[in-house]
């Protein structure tokens, strides 16, 4: 295995890999919380005709995936506030919207597409430098905005008026976060492709959550099972000669599921629901 | 200059075929405590969202003599209900240092440690917020609220949702507030006997503001049957057995 490290290929997917799965699961603590997954799940489809665009017109197709991403990330959050719709039937009608087009635009394009494959399912250990240049940006962009703006986005997620009233600008907070939601879900695109994106930004803040006892202990475990799950699946893949997307979801599934019997054996499991919960705590809707 | 000053308030939602409140007009004088009574659906929480800014309305809202927009850090808001995930595991510690700046000075420790310790909330500083009961809930929410030393305090319902001990706990601790550290208090409450005790100001609404003033003078049997449609016969016991103790012209019950 450590010879695999002094490898190029191996190198650039293992860079990939932490970048990815350290802000990932980091502002995947708020998609976990706000109960935003379908979010991320459509803007990864949608970023299928970014890849779509990007393959016709010979543009880097992360690139192009990273643009229209972000592009639908800005666009959502204005729908969202104007539109007498919910999100999720918002999202319901631009995710199939989106990856329709991009699967017609790509029958556009000549001759059999091989990267296609690449993108929805990922193919970390494939991650070209003009990739890793783009995930490497995404992140250093991302993780700065997101440790300075963690505490106003979790009072927003927990009482967003409570956050008006201590003078936090709640709408234009919220447009900061869809849009980097929308920068790191294309960024693990190549990682775990759009089909398993969710398996970076959900699990690992999942996990987080059923061990954490605070806030701040979620905040600190879930980029620590964010890098470990990539990282073990990334050997996985290498080592038994498995598609490194799924190696990497699947490992995340398995840690969440241990972490889950861990909790149900220690008894901690379900307590919330078991104690003697307020009634002033209206269920969230 | 009052603390608050609500000139011809309305508030009128899409859809509806008349305002939720009609040009309501009232001032709050600093260090007093008013309550805002009224039936169910009447407007009072609208009125108390409307002067956060949390909704839509024509007329002008004040507070110390300015904007909303300019004076959110002299107003502390506590909701009646929260719509959060109770599995969240956010603590009381960290829920209460919300809406202190990121890197706090010894100013918002100081103060940190002075609601915990007039709340009574010490012992559950770690606990989730998920697992806390009524009264523990609407104190870490008041403390949440005082942390930032606010100068005027909004509370929806403070009563709703604990016991009779929990109401007067949380109403001697507006008192305390008001006297020894000058905050103005606005609330809702359907809590009359509580209002009676408590109240510099009694503010009836059903809609429009239908009077004002001390509550000895506003809430007799007349107005309430006028405000509610029925007078309501629990308050009216209390406020006989009142009266009797007091004489036949009360002073205020403060």
């Amino acid at each position: 295995m450590t010879e695999a490290l002094t490898l190029p290929f191996f190198q650039r997917a293992l860079a990939a890999g932490l970048m990815v799965g350290l802000v990932t699961s980091f502002l995947g603590v708020f998609v976990v919380l706000r109960r935003s997954a379908f979010f991320g799940d459509a803007i990864a489809h949608a970023s299928l005709a970014g890849v779509a665009l990007g393959v016709v017109t010979g543009l880097p197709p992360l690139a192009a995936a990273a643009a229209f991403g972000v592009g639908i990330g800005f666009v959502l959050n204005r729908v969202e506030r104007r539109s007498r719709l919910p999100i999720d039937t918002i999202l319901g009608i631009v995710l199939p919207f989106s990856m329709g087009a991009g699967i017609l635009i790509l029958s556009l394009a000549p001759g059999y597409q091989p990267e296609l494959l690449s993108y929805l399912f990922g193919s970390i250990l494939a991650v070209s430098s003009a990739s890793l240049a783009v995930i490497a940006a995404i992140a250093v962009v991302v993780a700065p905005v997101v440790l300075r703006f963690r505490r106003s986005l979790s009072f927003v997620t927990f009482d967003p008026d409570g956050a008006r009233v201590a003078g936090i600008r709640v709408d234009r907070l919220l447009l900061v976060y869809q849009v980097l939601l929308a920068a790191v879900v294309v960024a693990s695109i190549k990682v775990v492709g759009i089909v398993l994106v969710n398996a970076l930004l959900v699990i690992p803040a999942a996990t987080a959550k059923l061990l954490a006892r605070s806030l701040e202990q979620m905040f600190l475990l879930a980029p620590i099972i964010g890098v470990g799950c990539v990282s073990a699946g990334l050997a996985a893949s290498y080592a038994l000669d498995l598609p490194s997307g799924p190696a990497i979801a699947v490992m995340s599934g398995l840690v969440f599921f241990a972490a889950w019997v861990c909790v149900l054996w220690r008894g901690r499991l379900g307590q919330p629901s078991r104690a003697p919960s307020s009634p002033l705590a209206a269920p969230k809707r | 200059m009052p603390a608050l000053e609500v000139l011809d308030l309305t508030v009128h939602f899409e859809g509806q075929d008349r305002p939720a409140v009609d040009s309501v007009s009232f001032a709050v004088e600093e260090g007093t405590i008013a309550v805002l009574i009224g039936p169910n659906g009447c407007g009072k929480s609208t009125v108390l969202r409307a002067i956060l800014g949390l909704v839509p309305f024509r007329g002008t809202v004040r507070v110390f003599g300015g904007s909303v927009a300019d004076s959110y850090r002299k107003i502390g808001y506590v909701p009646q209900r929260l719509a959060f995930d109770q599995t969240l595991p956010l603590t009381v510690r960290e829920a209460i240092r919300m809406p202190l700046p990121r890197r706090p000075e010894s100013a918002d420790e100081d103060s940190f440690r002075h609601v915990v310790e007039i709340l009574g909330i010490e012992s559950i500083l770690d606990r989730p917020l998920g697992m806390l009961s009524g009264g523990q809930w609407k104190r870490s929410l008041m403390a949440r609220a005082l942390v930032t030393r606010p100068r005027l305090l909004l509370l929806d319902e403070p009563e709703a949702g604990i016991d009779v001990t929990g109401e007067q706990t949380i109403y001697g601790l507006f008192e305390h507030l008001v006297a020894q550290e000058r905050i103005t208090a606005l609330i809702c409450s359907h809590e009359l006997e509580l209002v009676t005790e408590y109240a510099d100001v009694v503010l009836c609404l059903n809609r429009r503001l239908l009077g004002s003033g001390a509550p000895e003078k506003v809430l007799t049997p007349e107005a309430l049957a006028s405000l509610f449609g029925a007078t309501p016969a629990l308050y009216l016991h209390h406020h006989e057995r009142h009266r009797d103790r007091q004489g036949p012209t009360p002073e205020s019950s403060r």
